[in-house]
């Protein structure tokens, strides 16, 4: 494989002219590229932006508000991905606005890493309603759709709030101003879905595009190969990270997607509803829909849809508008000991990626370019 | 919650597997995949708790340096 070395020497010798802003959609992405300090290794002329890559981001209110209000009946565990408990939610004031702080409050939250903990402990607690708040993408959906697919006890329904993200891609490019000229597609994403899912990016939209893993090579590789697309006028969907994200994805995890989930119209936190964007439980499965088991009311739950907290820019920072120091709020009224918005709180915002990596305040926007 | 860490498998029964990685050992869903014949020895990409593809030694060497090297940073970063 070439190594990291080779791939800047190839990019730094491109004739590269004006601004050519290049998107990731994972935080993962945004993640290596952070802590690897590829903005500052890079060309002045190419712009790295942190897409909606961040499913803890763009979680809506409504369901986290669903969450807490479960997690506080007395006869109910309610299991999350630790990065879910932290997250707020528009509530009346004495009431609480997250998981956490409705389990300082009496009611029993436990944060899991995979959903078959989710699955021990309602086997273990056979007397208790076992609720799973399954928030992700494609990536941590599939393995929710084994889950329940396999079959799951009694005692245990889904709150799912899965996502898809080529929709979001999909409505950006559709908007008046997309705000990037390439594309850095997510590898996890497409090792389930299949890389295809994003043809219609170069082919729709002539928008160069890569499928990338997450290691530097293959990072630059994705990278070189959306600007030579780029200089050459030639759009395409190229893959760097084809031993994991092969043609068609994961068979198993798309039947599996398939046989237990409709696709539905959702809506994303800050963003509002984008069609066909989100996963539902098929009917079928019903009886392991909190949803449907605990008769939650749409009508109150969406009561909850807020715009962010007051100050708070998270939605532009996960469309790529803002980078994250240019919220008023980053490191001052909003850092990861006290987030205000979920871009603080989960490991792949943007913004929690960028404080970890050394981005403060009162870092100038050209020193961010050049260091990290 | 995309970032995946490789594993290679010791045993398995078909369904589940004892995966180790760096010393650690884990248990791992194989229920997604179904369509592959993991053997003892094979690297798979987990997520979850949930292997997702099957993978070569070689990718699973390059994934863990990253992940060795982002430890590292973050710790050095003071992650809070």
């Amino acid at each position: 494989m070439t190594d990291a070395r080779t791939w800047l020497e190839r990019i730094r010798a491109l004739p590269l002219e004006g601004k050519i802003r290049v998107m990731n959609v994972c935080g993962g992405h945004e993640r290596s590229i952070s802590m690897a300090g590829l903005r500052g290794a890079l060309p002045p002329e190419i712009e790295l932006i942190p897409g909606p890559g961040c499913p803890v981001c763009v979680c809506p209110e409504e369901d986290i508000y669903t969450a807490v209000q479960l997690a506080m009946r007395p006869d109910t565990i309610l299991v999350a991905f630790g990065d879910m408990l932290r997250v707020p939610c528009n509530a009346p004031k004495n009431e609480p606005r997250t998981l956490e702080q409705a389990r300082a409050a009496g009611g029993e939250v436990r944060p899991v890493a995979s959903p078959s903990e989710a699955r021990r402990i309602a086997n273990e607690n056979p007397d208790k309603e076992v609720v799973f708040f399954a928030a992700g993408f494609e990536t941590t959906t599939a393995p929710v759709a084994g889950l329940v697919a396999e079959g799951i006890p009694a005692n245990m329904s889904v709150l799912l709030s899965g996502r898809l993200t080529w929709p979001a891609v999909a409505m950006l490019l559709d908007s008046e101003t997309p705000g990037f000229d390439a594309l850095i597609a997510p590898g996890h994403v497409s090792a389930i879905m299949g890389p295809e899912e994003w043809t219609f990016v170069p082919e729709k939209h002539g928008i160069p595009s890569s499928v990338s893993g997450f290691e530097t090579p293959s990072l630059l590789a994705s990278l070189y190969s959306v600007l030579r697309q780029y200089l050459d006028g030639k759009a395409f969907l190229d893959n760097t990270y084809i031993n994991v994200a092969k043609p068609g994805g994961n068979p198993t995890a798309r039947r599996l997607l398939d046989m237990t989930m409709d696709v539905v119209d959702s809506t994303w936190r800050g963003i509002g509803t984008i069609p066909a964007s989100g996963f539902a439980l098929k009917p079928a499965y019903a009886e392991h829909d909190a949803l449907v088991r605990f008769q939650i009311d749409p009508k109150q739950a969406r009561k909850r849809i807020g715009e962010m907290p007051p100050g708070c820019d998270c939605a532009r920072v996960v469309l790529g508008k803002l980078y994250p120091n240019q919220c008023a709020l980053y490191g001052k009224a909003c850092t990861p000991r006290n987030p205000i918005g979920p871009c603080m709180v989960s490991d792949e915002g943007a913004c929690h990626i960028w404080w970890s990596s050394g981005v403060r305040p009162d870092t100038p926007q050209e020193a961010v370019s050049a260091h990290y | 919650m995309c970032l995946g860490v490789p594993m290679q498998v010791v045993e398995h029964d078909g369904i589940t597997a004892r995966c180790e990685a760096k010393g650690i050992e884990r248990s791992v869903s194989l229920f997604l995949l179904q369509h592959e014949d993991i053997k003892p020895g094979d690297h798979v990409m987990v997520h979850v708790g949930y292997a997702i593809q099957k993978m070569t030694a070689e990718d699973a060497k390059i994934s863990w340096e990253l992940l060795d090297e982002m430890l590292t940073e973050e710790e050095l970063m003071g992650n809070a």
